[in-house]
């Protein structure tokens, strides 16, 4: 392991015992685009909360909607209509869809395929 | 270990169809589902539950917050010729795409974190650690400092203030 260089000064501040970890972050914030070059050292600390934030957020909405159906339980389909109901979620829309059009899809592309082969 | 290169093409977002959770890439793309559970359940009351797919289902999403965040404030940085992402930038950013209700906390915490560093650091610092500064093209006045944000409002309220400096008064006995 590298010595602490850079980010010692981030080490030295207490982002508390169970905050999220902020090289993670860094490295999603990396993966973001080939432009995303140089992230100061506090830009994880603030997405570390925000993060927090915005899970809250996230699971709070998904709650009530599990409570409109009556259930204990949270699942993968409140989570999707609590992204559905809310304007500011519109950018998850799709990583939602995504996962739950695969199957659709694959059935589609079948069908198709016989037809061509049968001309 | 050799390093995976680094996604040429930035295809990485199609490539994860047939296997979302392939298990080498999650350590990269998610942050741990444990801390992100830790941080659900506190929003919960004490007797709701959380399946699984929910906890995935959030973990995605997380990843792709950072990221939707991290473009916008990005693409800032570049119309504005500058190389670093700093935290004003991503406060920007969230503003711009609907997370105004985030940027009190935030901007509170990060305070937080600048007087804590400014004290644990003091004196060791050389100025060439991690805020090293970038020749910008054009000066920017204090952009790093805190107030950049709420710059707009500040000033309209300056000016109208000044007017009532200089209120004569009339001659009472």
């Amino acid at each position: 392991m590298r010595q602490a260089g850079a980010y010692s000064g981030v080490m030295y501040w207490k982002t508390g015992p169970h905050s999220l970890p902020l090289a993670r972050i860094k490295k999603i914030m990396k993966k973001s685009g080939e432009e995303v070059k140089m992230i100061s050292g506090e830009a994880p600390i603030v997405f570390s909360k925000a993060c927090e934030l915005f899970i809250e957020e996230l699971t709070k909405r998904s709650w009530m909607i599990a409570m409109q159906s009556k259930k204990r339980m949270l699942h993968k389909e409140d989570v999707a209509s609590a992204i559905l109901a809310t304007d500011v979620f519109d950018f998850l829309i799709g990583l939602i869809f995504n996962e739950t059009a695969t199957p659709a899809a694959t059935g589609d592309l079948g069908e198709s395929e016989t037809i061509s082969v049968g001309c | 270990m050799a390093d995976a290169p680094a996604s040429p093409g930035g295809g990485s977002h199609e490539s994860g169809e047939q296997s979302p959770r392939s298990n080498v890439r999650e350590q990269d793309r998610f942050l741990p589902i444990a801390n992100i559970s830790r941080i659900m359940k506190k929003a919960l009351p004490a007797n709701g539950k959380i399946a699984k797919d929910a906890k995935e289902t959030v973990q995605e999403c997380v990843s792709e917050f950072i990221s939707f965040i991290t473009s916008e404030a990005s693409d800032k940085c570049q119309r504005e010729k500058r190389k670093t992402i700093n935290g004003d930038d991503l406060l920007w950013a969230m503003a711009t795409l609907g997370f105004e209700d985030y940027i009190d906390p935030l901007k509170t915490y990060l305070t937080k974190y600048r007087e804590t560093e400014g004290d644990t650091k003091g004196s060791a610092k050389g100025g060439d650690g991690s805020a090293k500064k970038e020749a910008h093209p054009t000066p920017i006045p204090q952009m790093a400092h805190q107030g950049s944000f709420s710059q707009g409002v500040n000033y309209a309220s300056s000016q109208s203030q000044a007017q009532h400096l200089m209120v004569p008064m009339q001659g009472t006995d």
